[in-house]
């Protein structure tokens, strides 16, 4: 399943490299992206979707807001349920 | 009379030009650096011209990895940033190990790089590195300065970044055309406190969920000591009765001897914390991640339980365990508010409470280990209680770093200082030294192994050179314990480049350090020599020769669940 991620990211050194490495290390294929606008912020469109039934786009969008620099603004993610069964 | 005051008005109105250099130096002593640790070299040259004359004091390292470790256990043991610096190249990626260990156990350290002249960078010149490509996944944000005004504000911003939050390294990266470019500017930032509100809400869930539960625990990992919540978390823990586990980061949070404490989780953690949390019908967790050494297998940890989980860092709720209750925010008013809450009316656990407790005295680690060898868990303990309330250990990495974390007493998180996200060997002499320098009226000691001590024995000059009076324990066993310890028990007894016994002679080569040394080989002249080394009044080694067959116990093996703990035939623990 592919998930779209939107993003605000600072024009800096390593911003893309950065997110990019980000997504890819923490077990996310990248499908599809665009990069848009101009000047100090970049809007980055990116598809995703992880390796095995373990990622959970959500986290993701979690570890992308606590990087400097770049903001998630909007994102079209499943809505994952934390909720495990819990043994009796 | 006219031309002779107009450019002293200039003057005071536009400050003369200072090299880039000169402004990152003024810089760091604004912002209350006392202490770098670092290493020169071609590209970092016009800093090094600029750090004679000023108020910093520089710790000259021998290995830029000495200065990394040495400065992340400055921040562990201060709670303030550490620093070091070094020059492009290899200076720079000498630092990445450092770097990591930084992060994996957010540790606040800003790491100072030289790099070529931005003309030429791109061009693989002389010691040319993208370091800051090399380190973007071990630093929580990194900076290339292109222009010499802009040193004060990515400085602060970087130390802002690095102790603010969830703490963690940063980098940023001087092209040395930008130290000795001019500018007359000096602007910096001032960075207000985040500001993080708690949700009362979950607080208020978090509280009905203890009050329902049977058996809750909690489960206390590196962010409560990161946060300043020990005192928090201990008045929450003794008011409510709850008993506790501990990851390794974590120990010391609550006293080792505090009645609740059941020691650590995880793979070679206490029986008693390791059943309790198999047991448990709530995990309170505060400020830990879930690492795989703390939970064995995770899909069978802490089956019954469910889960109120408090971080400051909203990436880690959910990453590997559900959480029934998040509370993402501040820890210490987190806890604070908790306790609050839960002392309106006490809770009904005492057949949970005497069951833990039981079950610890049952399961205590026991010193009588048969033989006249000296035994290390019982050297570590002894040691520790010698050194009492200032004791801190700076732990290398193996099977003497899970002693030192099953049988050292801890009084408080900065006691002990250990590799625990990386398990980066190496990291105990230069942790050492960088610990002894940030609290000198401690009782300092590095623990160490005949295999760690060798990858940064390096700093052994440092000590000297400073007379830090830095105590080492050094365990030898004559080879590398903890893998030789999984040979075998899990790859058939096939011992595999695991022989350290062409060791070198430790004491001698201490002492051709000029550093005092002596050797401790019966278990009869343990107590004599713990006392040596510790009254010693400058750097000292004391060189333990211990059973090479001896092995860290309990075990929970790799892939396991936390209630299949294995132990040895040498079972030291209460119950045979």
């Amino acid at each position: 399943m592919t998930d779209t991620l939107h993003i605000q990211i600072d024009h800096a050194d390593g911003s893309l490299q950065r997110l990019i490495g980000l997504v890819e290390r923490r077990g996310f294929h990248i499908d599809g992206m665009t990069l848009s606008g101009e000047g100090a912020m970049r809007r980055l469109q990116l598809q995703v979707r992880g390796r095995d039934s373990g990622r959970c786009v959500e986290v993701l969008g979690r570890q992308i807001d606590r990087m400097i620099g770049a903001t998630r603004v909007a994102s079209a993610c499943a809505v994952q349920t934390f909720q495990t069964e819990v043994a009796a | 009379m006219m031309s002779a005051a107009a450019p002293a008005l200039q003057a005071a109105a536009t400050p003369a030009p200072r090299s880039g250099a000169q402004l990152l130096v003024s810089t760091l002593e604004r912002m209350g650096v006392d202490v770098v640790f670092g290493y020169p070299g071609g590209a970092i040259m016009p800093v090094y011209d600029a750090l004679t004359g000023s108020k910093l004091k520089h710790i000259l390292v021998r290995h830029e990895q000495g200065a990394a470790f040495a400065a992340d256990a400055w921040a562990r043991v201060t709670g303030k940033p550490g620093v070091c610096l070094a020059t492009s190249g290899p200076g720079a990626t000498n630092l990445v190990t450092g770097i990591a260990n930084a992060m994996m156990d957010s540790v606040p350290l800003v790491c100072i790089t030289g790099n070529v002249s931005t003309a030429v960078m791109g061009t693989d010149a002389f010691q040319e590195i993208d370091i800051l490509g090399v380190t973007l996944p071990i630093v929580k944000h990194s900076w290339i300065v292109r222009d010499p005004a802009d040193i004060p504000a990515v400085i602060e911003e970087a130390f802002h970044v690095a102790r603010s939050g969830r703490p963690g390294p940063v980098l940023v990266d001087l092209p040395k055309d930008i130290q000795v470019g001019l500018t007359a500017d000096d602007f910096g930032f001032h960075y207000p406190n985040d500001v993080m509100l708690l949700d009362q809400g979950a607080i208020a869930d978090a509280e009905a969920m203890i009050r329902a539960a049977e058996r809750p625990l909690i489960y206390i990992g590196g962010g409560v000591k990161i946060a300043g919540a020990v005192e928090a978390l201990r008045a929450f823990a003794d008011s409510t009765g709850i008993p506790s586990v501990s990851t390794l980061n974590a120990l010391g949070s609550i006293r080792t001897d505090a009645p609740g404490f059941l020691g650590m989780l995880g793979m070679h953690g206490t029986r008693a914390a390791n059943e309790a949390v198999q047991d448990s019908d709530l995990l309170i967790v505060l400020g830990a991640r879930f690492d795989d050494r703390a939970t064995g297998k995770l899909t069978e940890f802490a089956p019954h339980a469910r889960v109120v989980h408090f971080d400051i860092d909203p990436a880690e709720v959910g990453k590997l365990r559900a959480a029934h209750v998040a509370v993402v925010g501040p820890m210490r008013e987190g806890i604070e508010a908790l306790a609050a809450r839960m002392a309106t009316a006490p809770l009904a656990i005492d057949p949970w409470v005497i069951r833990c407790a039981s079950s610890a005295r049952r399961h205590a680690f026991r010193y009588d280990a048969p033989g006249d060898g000296v035994y290390a868990p019982a050297l570590l303990n002894e040691l520790s209680l010698a050194a009492g309330d200032d004791f801190i250990a700076a732990c290398d990495v193996g099977q003497h770093q899970m002693w030192v974390a099953q049988h050292c007493a801890f009084s408080r998180p900065q006691a002990h200082l250990s590799s625990g996200g990386l398990g980066a060997m190496g990291y105990g002499l230069p942790a050492g030294l960088g610990a002894k320098m940030a609290n000198p009226g401690a009782h300092v000691v590095t623990v160490s192994g005949d295999g760690s001590f060798m990858m940064n024995i390096q700093e052994l000059a440092t000590l000297r050179r400073y007379g830090v009076a830095l105590k080492i324990v050094l365990l030898d066993n004559s080879s590398l314990g903890l893998v030789r310890q999984w040979q075998e028990l899990f790859f058939d007894q096939n011992y595999s480049e695991v022989d350290l016994s062409d060791n070198p002679d430790f004491v001698a080569v201490a002492q051709a350090f000029g550093i005092e040394a002596f050797r401790i080989d019966r278990r009869e002249d343990v107590s004599a020599g713990i006392q040596r080394l510790l009254a010693a009044p400058g750097p000292c080694l004391a060189h333990v020769l211990i059973d090479p067959r001896a092995n860290v116990w309990p075990l929970v093996p790799p892939g396991r669940n936390n209630a299949e703990m294995m132990h040895g035939t040498m079972n030291f623990e209460g119950e045979i």
